[in-house]
């Protein structure tokens, strides 16, 4: 009980350390998760995180705040959620009090608009390094299965304009086809 | 204390109605207005500059909003609104989660949800590409260096992300023209 406590007040040290850096709506959080939690302490892996970041993101609400709530909860139950959730909100929180209070030397101000504009070159680059990654993390699906599936998310998301939730939704709806005829294959098999 | 209960609300209902990103950007609006909270120009400037600054988008309107209507609390107030989807639905599918994640049709579920959320990220990479480096039409070449030298320093050198992000300001703020 007593290390459970600790363990949760780390997880929100941590996301207190990297919600200075959420850009891209969140997705640079993942990618943050994905050398912190996968790679160097092999606290899940990347599978998971990519589970951890479809059930969030399919969820209503702030994506990374459901991340970090299914990442904590994974780790050390409901506080561990509450103190992650706890832990990503609070830099931006002090962040967006000091600019509402400082708004319109913010909003004019020439020099803090060249570091965000060189901050969002690089936001693209940071998610890339994580998806890439993730991809390589290997599927037991046939290759042309696996790309397709990636094609049709992609596409659905980016030319049709389809909402995240309806996307990840028809993956569950292919997701349960998958199950019953890999089912019957089995069953066919002994 | 009515004004902060109402922010919560309000806020509430954005958070369970939103599922993120720009999708929520007529809801906050809408909400705004409606309680005389902000102008539509405030609106529009505080989408620009949340989307500037770390955070994401939904939390950042909500304590902009929650400060300018009744200072820290209102922000708290908001911001917990913003989070009541996490503490509630999303808690509940975690237990779930959890419990039924080594069940044969969860895993197959997931097996084929994977691929889709990996082209979902691929989506928003390439509008974000779109967009950050093609302002109006034009061609951001000093972007696109920073960006190829992002992708240089994490995947080549395994610089961290904070690090990178730091540069990438600093470099902005000698090369870029705002």
């Amino acid at each position: 009980m007593r290390g459970n406590i600790k363990r949760a007040f780390r997880l929100y040290m941590y996301f207190f350390r990297i919600g200075w850096f959420t850009f891209g709506g969140g997705w640079s959080i993942v990618a943050q998760m994905q050398t912190d939690f996968v790679e160097k302490e092999k606290a899940i892996d990347a599978q998971e995180l990519l589970d951890i970041v479809s059930v969030g993101r399919s969820l209503p609400g702030t994506m990374i705040g459901n991340v970090a709530y299914l990442f904590g909860y994974h780790q050390c139950g409901v506080l561990g959620g509450v103190l992650s959730v706890l832990g990503i909100i609070t830099p931006p929180l002090v962040i967006l009090s000091i600019v509402t209070l400082f708004y319109h030397s913010f909003r004019d101000n020439p020099y803090v608009a060249r570091a965000l504009t060189g901050v969002r070159a690089v936001v693209a680059p940071v998610i890339l390094s994580a998806v890439w990654k993730l991809q390589k993390a290997g599927s037991p699906l046939p290759k042309p299965m696996f790309y397709g599936l990636l094609a049709f998310g992609c596409v659905l998301s980016l030319v049709f304009d389809v909402s995240s939730v309806l996307v990840v939704l028809s993956g569950v709806i292919f997701g349960v086809i998958y199950h019953f005829v890999s089912k019957r294959k089995g069953a066919a098999a002994q | 204390m009515m004004t902060i209960f109402q922010l919560f609300w309000s806020f509430l209902q954005i958070g369970f109605t939103s599922f993120g990103g720009l999708s929520m950007i007529p809801l906050i609006s809408s909400e705004m207005l409606g309680h005389g909270w902000m102008t539509s120009t405030e609106v529009s400037d505080i989408v620009a500059i949340a989307e500037m600054t770390p955070g994401p988008l939904g939390l950042n309107c909500a304590t902009f909003a929650g400060i300018r209507v009744a200072g820290v609390p209102g922000a708290l107030a908001a911001n917990f609104g913003m989070l009541m989807p996490t503490f509630t639905i999303c808690a509940a599918g975690a237990v779930f989660f959890e419990r039924f994640k080594n069940s044969d049709v969860l895993k197959h579920v997931m097996t084929v949800v994977r691929p889709v959320c990996i082209g979902l990220i691929w989506a928003v990479i390439i509008s974000l590409c779109m967009e950050n480096y093609a302002v109006a039409g034009q061609v951001q070449l000093t972007s696109i260096l920073i960006g190829c030298l992002g992708v240089y320093l994490l995947l080549g050198r395994k610089w961290s992300v904070p690090k990178v992000i730091c540069l990438a300001a600093a470099l902005g703020i000698i090369f870029c023209r705002g």
